[in-house]
């Protein structure tokens, strides 16, 4: 379960199965018995629905719909008769529709791509931002990040959320932040050399990736100070994550999160129960449904996963339908935690995928390869691992008046449906032309998407 | 005096080449020469063929993507030099020859960009120009 070389006393208990010297960054409530997180919950659930009751006309006009108003939040459990929120409330508010607080009040805005050309973007308030961090310190602590620890950031910065939302907490945390940002990867390799960091933040495939330039490069890994991954960004197969492990000699943990409620730091990977996350309960209230009927489901039965953020000022987003299927049960842990744990998500109820971290929907593949003279709309994804990274390739049919005798213009021609679904999904895809009648036509849900990654 | 050249685009794939063949031999259609190069997961495949017309209408009817254009056609003595002789005169008038392949017997076909000057120039040239009726009456036999 964990390489016998990691680094440092903590984690080499760890591995022993003694996890007494790891950290818990907020233990009254990560340690809390179930009727005082519940209590919380409770209280900050009638807070926060008429927080967006009062302020957000949007819900107000959901909620009169539904005949239900905020004094209706008796129970938790009455947290069913709020209406659900989909991604689509969020594109359909672009940009501030959804928004509570004057944009004075905002201290940062992120984004991440929608299902459309239009991106989701979420806003966050000085105590949006306090919550978000401390989200994260707690996730950082379970992996056994320390104050003084050197965190090298791989993710790219900018409006995703993975960059600065884990920069902030582990700054906050005490730790000495490096901001590298992604690619340049023998550049990654001689900072973590000579800064001697610690806490390495990437996807798992780009952490594969630096291992194995870093290897090619004769570096060695267990000499190096790097104790710690945290990953993010991307679904991190186990086997994966146990393969960095062994060849970097260090623990990675993982964690989950998505735009639309802050960002990272949802739930956490402790290393005591290593396919699960302890969710942050006292900032999401959490649910599992039958992902057909809207139905509530039983503690430790698998369905969709949605999601009430209880302290978020920016935007309030009740019952957000995450469309991530898993599972939640809340025994207390072997790592002292009782905070309730979800599954780690394999799967979704919608066919989104991740590529790279970045969120892509074959809807945008068609909305881009329709607005394209010279391809039909017979399009199929596939998705493989190659060297380690996700590798997306769009075969697309050549309409018979778009060829051209010339490799030079067919080379043109594809680069330019590359480009254009670059700048729509936020990452590349190579573009495969095939002959007319070449995509397999299907009757009924047609499969657009292979994803022959490991699971 | 020029031939007609007939190009499809094919993906580089087992059968779809042969899947064109097929097509070719049930509507009568010999070809009398052909190039396919490997340019990555799809290909342009030219042909030179005895009826292109017949061709071209056999291509767009299964839905290919196919296309018709002019290429010239050159028949040259099989000896040592001859090849370099024809090429020789290209590079004289400046003519670029965009691609070129071998057709039946010591016929090559070349692309090049203004293919009606460049007959006007090869017509005062020691070279043998072949036109699509010689190509038609052809005969493995003459």
């Amino acid at each position: 379960m964990f390489d016998p070389k990691v680094k440092g006393a903590a984690l080499q208990a760890a591995a022993r199965g003694d996890f007494s010297s790891l950290p818990i960054f907020r233990p009254e409530i990560e340690c809390a018995d179930r009727l005082t997180i519940e209590r919380i919950q409770l209280e900050k659930l009638q807070a926060q629905v008429a927080w967006a009751y009062n302020r957000v006309p949007w819900y107000q006009k959901k909620m009169d719909d539904a005949g239900v108003s905020p004094s209706d939040i008796k129970t938790l459990r009455d947290v069913t008769k709020l209406p659900f929120t989909d991604k689509t409330a969020l594109r359909d508010t672009f940009p501030f529709g959804l928004f509570a607080v004057p944009l004075e009040e905002v201290e940062e805005l992120h984004a991440s791509s929608g299902t459309t050309g239009k991106p989701i973007v979420v806003g966050y308030t000085k105590q949006d931002m306090d919550t978000w961090a401390d989200c994260i310190m707690r996730l950082a602590q379970m992996a056994g990040v320390v104050p003084g620890d050197r965190a090298q950031m791989a993710f790219g910065y900018g409006m995703f959320t993975g960059g600065f939302g884990l920069h902030y907490g582990l700054q906050r945390l005490g730790c000495m932040m490096i901001p590298a940002g992604s690619g340049n990867t023998e550049r990654h390799i001689d900072m973590i050399h000579d800064y001697g960091t610690t806490v390495l933040v990437a996807t798992p495939s780009y952490a594969m990736h630096i291992c194995e330039v870093g290897e090619q490069l004769g570096f060695d890994w267990e000499s190096s100070t790097l104790r710690v991954g945290l990953f993010g960004g991307e679904p991190c197969p186990p086997a994966l994550k146990a393969e960095i492990e062994s060849r970097m000699h260090i623990v990675c943990t993982d964690n989950y999160g998505l735009t639309e409620v802050n960002g990272p730091g949802v739930s956490g990977e402790c290393l005591a129960s290593r396919d699960m996350q302890h969710i942050a309960e006292d900032h999401y209230l959490w649910e599992i449904i039958d992902p057909e009927t809207g139905e509530q489901l039983p503690a430790g039965e698998e369905g969709e996963l949605v999601l009430t953020p209880l302290d978020k000022q920016a935007i309030p987003v009740l019952r957000y339908r995450t469309h991530d299927l898993t599972r939640v049960v809340t025994e207390p842990c072997a790592c002292g935690r009782t905070l309730a744990r979800m599954q780690k998500v394999r799967s979704r109820s919608d066919d989104m995928l991740i590529i790279r971290g970045t969120n892509v929907f074959p809807s945008q593949v068609e909305d881009v390869l329709s607005g394209i003279e010279g391809v039909t709309t017979h399009y199929k994804i596939l998705v493989e691992t190659q060297n380690g990274m996700d590798k997306m390739t769009v075969l697309t049919e050549l309409k018979p008046e778009a060829f051209s005798d010339s490799f030079d213009e067919m080379n043109k021609f594809r680069s330019n449906v590359e480009d254009k679904l670059r700048s729509v999904l936020q990452v590349s895809a190579k573009v495969k032309l095939v002959e007319p009648g070449g995509i397999e036509r299907t009757t009924g849900k047609s499969k657009h998407v292979e994803d022959r990654r490991a699971k | 005096m020029s031939v007609s050249q007939i190009s499809v685009f094919l993906e580089s794939e087992p059968g779809h080449l042969h899947r064109i063949l097929d097509m070719f031999e049930d509507g009568n259609v010999s070809v009398r020469g052909y190039c396919a190069a490997d340019t990555g997961d799809y290909g342009i495949v030219r042909f030179v063929v005895d009826k292109p017309e017949v061709a071209l209408k056999l291509l767009q009817n299964s839905g290919c993507a196919a296309k018709m254009s002019n290429v010239l056609c050159l028949r040259m003595v099989d000896k040592p030099g001859e090849l370099a002789r024809v090429m020789a005169i290209f590079a004289e008038h400046a003519i670029n020859v965009v691609y070129s392949y071998s057709l039946i017997s010591t016929y090559i076909a070349l692309s090049v960009s203004d293919v009606e000057s460049a007959e006007t120039i090869l017509k005062g040239e020691p070279v043998e120009l072949v036109s699509q009726e010689d190509l038609e009456q052809y005969s493995y036999t003459v």
